[in-house]
């Protein structure tokens, strides 16, 4: 491995489509960056494996579509804008606001080292919103985020019978990539509620945009609906079965149904993946529209810590275009920054006519498919909603009721929330609960606090972590080396 | 449940359980396991209901499994290894252990 | 306009304790809390109850442990039979373990120390030395030198003890004002007490506990009383769940009831910030798999940092005012330990109007330096 800048003047936190933009930007400027990166290769969720998708298994990348094929050509001016890139990386922690400087956990093959940026960048993206339903815990219920990453990292295809529930444009996204494909789900049961006027108002302004994509869009949802039963308004959703899913039963237009299934795959569009960035201690705010978390944001990625930027879906839910162009203003603001002190602060640069663009296909994209009401609010007081903890809805509502206070307080007295996953799974659920219970907003509430580390690190690679400035001895690589296979995590 | 779009053509060859399976380099854990028909990774710890992978991008941690020598992982942020041993994780269910 | 026999404000362990206490005496007992966002010291507490090593300089406050902890085990029955909250409380006895030759050597003279002090009450432990500790302590690291044994010692859940105190109190009819956070106490001319959270009166009481930790300091002088507490941070560390077996609490690491290990715990000064430290952590990580070598492999699953707050000499306050009776302000830092007599004996002296002439030394002018 080689030396890792362990003071790198910027350091990016996610090589999706945001975090490789802004990185290809500052470092052709000359900013010395350096991009962490959980996964193998860049392209984040979205562009995920691109580049062995398009080496190793061509058949797959026609699947995919264009704007994922589109993801090679950033990769690719990624790979060569001379920005340092450490894949395999996860980020436990960044280290709090008071604390005498600005440091990031990482963990790296094992090893667990603190690195010491001026400036960081996070631009962690979007996590699937989470839909708790009755028996959303069996094996063989998974995400259509989940089932399109197979896709992409190890081209698995849903073999047998397949359902696709909740709605949502990657739903149908991912139905028509299963079409092109030759794979036919049974049915798609779509939660989308009635279009609203709001919907329909925010269509012609993106019509007359972003003719396209709407176009291409429609084009999907054609396809899809001229080949899979589609069943609409669908509530009371439930997976059955005893040791995986068997079938599943819905109602529809006043009708309960019931559809065998081996695969049951379920989605309620994205929002923000902010835990990161509530472990540094930044301010978010609960978007009423989205129905989630985001964090305040002032510019293009500023936040309510200065040498804390957050760029992408992790900011706001716009897309991988929008993320693109973000990317690359943020890296104008951030440089601004970095030399104010030698000369002016830039100021924030002009939206280009396409990001405006692409907000207003965003605007419809999120009005027409808002969040199910059976998904935010799961009326069966049996529905698991935190999976790790096994607590139900109706343990939260009576906590709740009982005169608990709100999430932290219900988390102590339920352990909801408490679990691996760190209440990604669970918080906007007992929230949206709690505040229903209180009859107070979603905001007023609040969310868990989230504390680092907030990827998986074990007891003994903190253990060994050496810190800056301190006699490291043989215990551990000297700071500015990453420590090489196995070195440290086995010495024992 | 899933299927390979195309054939292996260099098998890695690990264990789930006493179970001999074949991955293709590259394959994260989790996708390896299910494209071999493998769909219950773990028990919950409460319940003990058996669980498999959810959201594949390491937030959900219902991919749980234990590996020899490295102890419990995500399966979906892991690589497969020739000769890795893979397991349902030991001791995290009620009335185990001890 | 609501009007209480007695007003606890803070709803932490400490308050609810008393308030849960004083509510099964049949008067009409009012519980202030704070918003989900309160500071609470529960959700950083390491769970034990815990008599070996405390009181040294004050054999009273060595007793006043001894006697919690031996009323732990009917009391925790109690609670639970009444609200059917477990609080998991076991008393297997503890082990204090050392790390090193230094700290084995001084953790052997401070128990020394307060065996001396005890006189004829005695104070009960044992050495145990590394070979033989390993039969006790399955995989305790080759470095440790060794560990004292002390039977009173135990372990609970400080979350769950949280929630049966309060589940007791509304039980006995009490009343929880959340979402309350008092800035001023005025007291009558009638006698009583007005309570307010900025404009906002909160309620009337006859009397009063002052509960609320850190912000306990400013409430109390506005009743005469000048409370030197400071906060100190301890973080707290949780791991996945793990198959170990680990059978008795120790003051570095024990094992919940539902599987997980907790390490800790740490002290620092700080002003009030709840940030874990990340140096805090790993020093943590480092002394408790020293002790247990085989918590290395496990994952960290959360950890989190409270504020305990501390008195220059480390011993409780038990303080009525002088200037306004009625008015009394309780704080400590031992809240699990000490939670068996803070809900049966404490509120005594409430309903009594006067703290016994045996508890006085826990008072306030212990710190009077013109005394």
């Amino acid at each position: 491995m080689n030396a890792v800048p362990v003071r790198p003047e910027v350091a990016v936190v996610g090589a999706g489509p945001a975090g490789m933009a802004a990185a290809c930007s500052l470092a052709e400027s000359g900013v010395e960056v350096l991009v962490l990166d959980e996964q193998p290769a860049p392209g984040g969720q979205v562009y995920r494996e691109v580049e062995k998708v398009h080496e190793q298994r061509p058949e797959d990348l026609a699947a995919l579509g264009t704007q994922y094929r589109a993801g090679l050509e950033l990769v690719r001016r990624f790979r060569h804008s001379g920005a340092g890139y450490l894949p395999r990386t996860s980020v436990w922690e960044i280290t709090a606001a008071s604390e005498p400087e600005l440091a990031i956990g990482t963990l790296h093959d094992g090893a667990a080292q603190m690195l010491y940026p001026r400036h960081i960048i996070l631009a962690t993206g979007a996590m699937e919103r989470p839909t708790p339903f009755p028996g959303w815990t069996l094996p063989g219920v998974m995400t259509v985020g989940a089932a399109q990453t197979l896709l992409k990292t190890s081209g698995l295809m849903p073999a047998g019978r397949i359902v696709l529930a909740g709605t949502g444009p990657l739903l149908y996204l991912y139905a028509n990539q299963l079409l092109t494909a030759g794979t036919r789900p049974e049915a798609i049961l779509d939660t989308r509620p009635a279009t609203s006027m709001g919907a329909l108002a925010s269509l012609l302004p993106a019509l007359a945009v972003q003719p396209g994509a709407l176009l291409r869009g429609l084009g999907w949802m054609r396809a899809v609906r001229g080949s899979i039963p589609v069943s609409s308004r669908v509530t009371a959703l439930k997976a059955l079965g005893d040791e995986r899913v068997a079938s599943v039963s819905y109602e529809s237009a006043g009708q309960s149904h019931e559809l065998q299934a081996e695969l049951l795959l379920v989605h309620d569009g994205v929002i923000p993946n902010t835990w990161l960035a509530m472990a540094a201690g930044i301010q978010h705010h609960f978007d009423q529209r989205q129905a989630c978390w985001v964090p305040d944001v002032r510019g293009v990625g500023r936040t309510s810590r200065e040498s804390i930027a957050i760029v992408g879906d992790g900011a706001a839910i716009q897309g991988a275009e929008v993320a693109i162009l973000q990317g690359e203003r943020l890296a104008h603001e951030v440089l601004g920054q970095l030399r104010g002190a030698k000369g002016p602060v830039l100021p924030t640069p002009v939206e280009p006519p396409a990001l405006r663009q692409q907000r207003l296909l965003q605007r419809f994209l999120k009005r027409y498919f808002p969040p199910s009401a059976y998904f935010q609010l799961p009326p069966d007081d049996s529905t698991i909603v935190c999976r790790c903890e096994e607590i139900t809805a109706g343990e939260i509502r009576k906590v709740a009721a009982l005169g608990c206070v709100g999430p932290n307080q219900a988390k102590a007295f339920t352990r909801c929330g408490m679990g691996p996953c760190m209440g990604r799974k669970c918080a906007l659920t007992v929230s949206q609960l709690m505040a229903q219970v209180h009859d107070v907003s979603v905001e007023e509430m609040g969310h868990y606090r989230i504390r680092p580390p907030i990827r998986p690190i074990t007891v003994g690679q903190l253990a060994d972590m050496p810190m800056t400035g301190e006699e490291t001895g043989s215990a551990a690589d000297p700071p500015g080396k990453f420590a090489s296979a196995n070195s440290s995590s086995s010495k024992r | 449940m899933y299927r390979r779009s195309a054939a292996i053509a260099e098998p890695v060859i690990l264990w789930f359980e006493d179970r001999k399976i074949m991955a293709a380099p590259g394959d994260s854990l989790a996708a390896a396991l299910l494209a071999a028909g493998v769909s219950v990774f773990r028990r919950a710890p409460v319940s003990g209901a058996k669980r498999g992978p959810f959201c594949m991008i390491g937030n959900c941690f219902e991919c749980l499994v234990e590996i020899d020598g490295q102890g419990v992982v995500q399966a979906c942020s892991t690589e497969v290894r020739q000769g890795m041993r893979v397991y349902m994780p030991r001791g995290q269910s009620p009335g185990e252990g001890d | 306009m609501r009007h209480l026999d007695i007003a606890v404000v803070g709803g932490g362990l400490l308050g609810s304790a008393f308030a849960y206490g004083l509510s099964s005496h049949g008067v009409q007992v009012g519980l202030i809390d704070e918003g989900d966002n309160a500071i609470r010291t529960a959700r950083g507490n390491f769970g034990l109850v815990w008599v070996q090593g405390k009181g040294r300089g004050m054999p009273e406050y060595a007793r006043w442990t001894l006697a919690s902890a031996r009323a732990w085990a009917d009391f925790s029955a109690q609670l639970g039979e009444e609200t059917g909250t477990a609080t998991g409380y076991h008393q297997p006895g503890g082990f204090f373990v050392a790390i090193s030759k230094d700290e084995f050597n001084h953790n052997l003279k401070l128990l020394e120390q307060l065996r001396k002090e005890a006189g004829a009450d005695g104070y009960e432990y044992e050495v145990v030395e590394n070979p033989a500790l390993r039969e006790h302590l399955p995989g305790i690291g080759p470095e440790v030198p060794g560990a004292t044994y002390c039977r009173h010692d135990g372990h609970a859940n400080p979350l769950q003890l949280l929630r049966a105190l309060q589940e007791g109190f509304e039980r006995n009819g009490g009343s929880y004002i959340p979402r309350s956070h008092i800035s001023e106490i005025r007291p009558l001319a009638v006698g009583g007490f007005e309570i307010f959270s900025g404009d906002r009166l909160v309620t009337g009481c006859e009397k009063l506990v002052i509960a609320a930790g850190h912000g306990g300091a400013d409430l109390g002088r506005q009743l005469g009383m000048d409370i030197p507490i400071h906060p100190v941070q301890g973080q707290v560390v949780v791991t996945e769940r793990s198959p170990a077996h680990l059978a008795y609490p120790t003051n570095y690491v024990r094992k919940t009831d539902e599987g997980y290990f907790m390490l800790g715990p740490s002290a620092r000064d700080t002003g009030f910030d709840l940030e874990t430290e990340t140096t805090t952590l790993r020093d943590i990580v480092r002394q408790c798999s020293k002790a247990f070598p085989y918590l290395r492999e496990l994952r960290i699953q959360r950890s989190w940092a409270a504020l305990r707050i501390m008195t220059p000499d480390g011993f409780p306050v038990y303080a009525q005012s002088r200037d306004f009776p009625g008015a009394f302000s309780f704080s400590c830092h031992s809240g699990v330990t000490l939670a068996a007599l803070h809900a049966r004996e404490v509120p005594q002296w409430v309903l009594a109007g006067e703290i016994p002439s045996a508890h006085r030394c826990f008072g306030l002018e212990r710190f009077d330096v013109s005394a």
